[in-house]
């Protein structure tokens, strides 16, 4: 090219051809404040209380840029870690995978990208705290269609309602492998659900052990802090759904159903010894007496017999498994579920006096005095009458009393119209035995249906199976045939009064709303208490009880230092993963005071 | 829209009949053909049928499958169709042919593929780094590049970042829960 290059002198001109022709570019600038892009990716933004802190965007982080840190006001409880993310803007390259995999969707990017600053080391960066007001500069939004996490569930495979009621087939079918693979591929193992677990299950791992496919290690994992997770897997409460992070925008992992899984590839109790393999130290000649076989005295026994010692259980009734075995219907947990799990903790050493009640048919005193420690887990065996007009009547019965019969494989007469009072999980379990034995069954509950305590799924599969429910209706009085039999019972309706201590609204009755309901059989499921008539006057003063429950100190040590308790007798959350927690803190309290250690 | 695709496929069915067409709506055609007759293929479509435009050559790293593919996206701006050309490529031999002589900005893709992927054109004619400069690793848009390791390994860590904490162990530490051993291989 020359300095005389003509055409290279002449082809700028050209561009003058656009003279007078609508320009392209923005007009109001400089006047105009220059905005970027609605989905440009600048300096981050973080809702600090919508974050839970499960550190998910830390973990993605391929530049290593994110941490997660203690920031002052901000408090760990359940369902928030109390760790918030600090970013180093200076290793940030703004792909932005820290927002699509937010669960909460509380952290964002900004349209701000200039940050003037006199200290040239200031690129620590904590979103939300360098700039509150970048709610208002948003543009990178982990939506729905964006987001990288799968908000939805892998559906339960279940029995139809038609089907359930001709029957006490398992209704849930459980996952097949594939899946159990996609559904744990969900996880996104932040742990904030161990927290609330009461057993402190090892959640994150298990499940990431089943999305590798490794369903062995998953069922070792689960069986080094419970020893009936089958039973969990099945029926547990699962505290830890309720704060599952993916649950904060879609539904949470099936943490229950994933348990369930892992634990029934191990289909009998010589395969699950075979796959836990536990490591049984050697007897270390301590002895360990426990009362009652439930979740909370099979747990302490297990756990105490892998450590060495001579553990023996005394157990009332002729199977195992207390109100597991007893109170939960068949459809929830098949017998031979139960029976699988309990011959595994027999298998290794465990033994089980069954039919032997103490106090009858031998006294705590002997117990006590026979063994180095003693262990009670002796569940709340009795249920709390209506106590209206009537109660006495034939047909008038305990729900808790009606499972127990039934799941003992007695015949009990209810007729073809069953009453049910109660709004919990043993209301709903005695109404939907009740309509497998052909009965029209009407549950009564005092408050609203979205205020009852039992599981969701439970009050949906009984009004699947045709169970009407009448909420804000108290029992008042239950009339009797000549013959002393249920007639029907009567109740008041009730309208929803606020609470003025800001507790949940409370029912109040209305007056002359009397209304009467047709009735063969009354079922009273509103709530059980302890028998504790085994113990001898002399334990009085140190085995203390309180409002209905063994007093216990943080290691389930009663005022006898040789005395631990757990189950429904000591906790108030009375369910089978906190007697289980019982039971495991129990084992290691025990341990404690024998081996002096 | 229709007609023309149709008549797009019978077309580059009949020119090509190894190729394997696979439906999309809207005006998107898509072909896979052997990475041989990729040259060919492709100068036959800007010749013959119009497709004057490349637009880009996207690709994926099958590791799974130990296999490259190759996307090149075509456009035609007289029929406003656009052609995606499949193309699989072996991982552990990873040659292509070069098609510059067909689009020339084909020589800058093809320059990112090399240096991204790691798949080589030998008788393509251009320098021999992209972007990075004296690397010494395997090619980083590959799945088995451990980009966080790399990250690691290579840059410090600013000083003030030690009081970072890891979530699990927080939890853990919280709530007393003790994780054994054999299960933390688990842990994230």
């Amino acid at each position: 090219m020359s300095f005389f290059d003509l055409q290279g002198t002449l082809k700028p001109l050209t561009a003058l051809k656009q003279f007078g022709k609508k320009p392209h570019t923005l007009k109001d600038i400089p006047w105009k404040k220059r905005e970027a892009s609605d989905n440009y990716r600048g300096l981050h933004f973080n809702d600090i209380d919508e974050c839970i802190g499960c550190g998910n965007c830390s973990t993605i982080c391929q530049n290593a840029a994110i941490d997660m840190i203690h920031l002052e006001g901000v408090e760990g409880k359940k369902g928030d870690s109390g760790l918030r993310p600090r970013v180093d803007n200076g290793r940030c390259c703004w792909c932005a995978l820290c927002v699509e995999v937010c669960p909460t969707g509380s952290l964002s990017l900004t349209k701000d990208y200039i940050y003037v600053t006199e200290d040239p080391d200031a690129f620590l960066w904590t979103p939300g705290i360098s700039n509150p007001d970048g709610e208002e500069r948003k543009s990178y939004v982990s939506t729905h269609e964006l987001s990288l996490n799968h908000f939805n569930r892998i559906p339960m495979p279940e029995l139809e309602g038609k089907e359930r009621i001709k029957s006490f087939a398992e209704v849930v079918l459980g996952y097949n492998e594939e899946q159990a693979r996609e559904e744990a591929s969900r996880c996104i193992s932040c742990g904030i659900c161990t927290e609330v677990c009461p057993d402190h299950m090892h959640i994150p791992e298990y499940i990431n052990a089943i999305a590798a496919g490794d369903d062995k290690e998953a069922v070792k994992i689960i069986y080094d802090n419970n020893p009936l997770p089958e039973m969990c897997g099945k029926v547990c409460t699962r505290r830890c759904e309720d704060v599952c992070a993916i649950a904060t925008r879609g539904d949470s992992v099936a943490i229950r159903w994933l348990k369930r899984y892992a634990t029934e590839t191990a289909a009998t109790a010589d395969i699950t010894h075979e796959i836990v393999n536990p490591e049984i130290r050697e007897a270390n000649g301590k002895t360990v007496g426990i009362i009652g076989a439930g979740p909370s005295g099979l747990t302490a026994a297990y756990y105490l017999a892998l450590r060495g010692y001579d553990v023996t259980i005394y157990e009332a009734s002729a199977k195992a498994g207390g109100a597991t075995m007893y109170g939960i219907p068949k459809y929830r947990l098949p017998i031979e579920s139960l029976e699988k799990q309990i011959g595994y903790i027999q298998s290794i050493g465990v033994k089980i006096k069954f039919n032997t009640k103490v106090g009858k048919d031998i006294s705590f005193k002997e117990i006590y005095d026979k063994y180095d420690s003693v262990f009670m887990g002796v569940g709340f065996p009795d249920a709390w009458p209506l106590g209206v007009d009537g109660d006495d009547a034939e047909g008038s019965m305990q729900a808790f009393r009606y499972l127990y019969m039934i799941n003992s494989g007695e015949k009990v007469d209810i007729g073809d119209k069953v009453v049910v009072v109660g709004g919990g999980n043993v209301a709903i379990d005695a109404a939907r035995v009740s309509r497998r034995f052909g009965a029209e069954v009407t549950i009564l509950y005092r408050r609203r249906v979205e205020d009852m305590p039992a599981d969701w799924e439970e009050i949906e599969g009984a009004e699947d199976e045709g169970i009407h429910i009448i909420p804000q209706g108290i029992p008042t009085k239950i009339h009797k045939d000549e013959k002393g039999h249920v007639k029907a019972i009567e109740y008041l309706k009730a309208e929803m009064v606020a609470d003025d201590k800001g507790g949940r609204p409370r029912p109040v009755a209305i007056e002359g709303s009397e209304t009467v309901l047709e009735a063969t059989a009354v079922m009273a499921a509103i709530g059980q208490m302890g028998d504790y008539s085994f113990l001898p006057k002399e334990f009085e003063e140190k085995i203390t009880i309180e409002r209905g429950r063994f007093v216990v100190n943080e290691k389930q040590q009663t005022g006898d230092p040789k005395v631990f308790a757990g189950g429904d007798a000591v906790n108030r959350t009375a369910d089978a993963i906190s007697a289980i927690a019982d039971g495991f803190r129990a084992c290691k309290a025990i341990d404690e005071y024998l081996s002096g250690k | 829209m229709k007609e023309i695709k149709d008549k797009m496929i019978a077309q580059i069915n009949a020119a090509f009949p190894e190729a394997v067409n696979k439906a999309y709506d809207g005006n998107r055609l898509d072909f896979t053909v052997h990475k041989d007759a990729i040259p060919g293929f492709l100068s036959h479509m800007k010749d013959q049928l119009g497709f004057r435009h490349l637009s880009h050559i996207a690709y994926v790293d099958w590791i799974e499958e130990n296999e490259f593919e190759l996307v090149y996206l075509l456009w035609s701006p007289t029929d406003k169709v656009k052609l995606f050309v499949h193309t699989r490529i072996d991982r552990e031999n990873p040659v292509m042919h070069n098609i510059d002589m067909i689009w020339r900005q084909a020589n800058t893709y093809q320059r990112e593929i090399k240096e991204m992927l790691g798949i080589d054109f030998p008788d393509m004619v251009a320098p021999d780094e992209f972007i990075l400069e004296d690397w010494d690793d395997i090619p980083p848009f590959r799945r088995d590049f451990d980009t966080l390791e790399y990250v690691n390994r290579t840059f410090w860590h600013r000083p003030g970042r030690e009081d970072a904490q890891d979530v699990r162990e927080t939890i853990s530490k919280r709530s007393g829960e003790e994780i054994p051993d054999f299960a933390k291989k688990y842990s994230r």
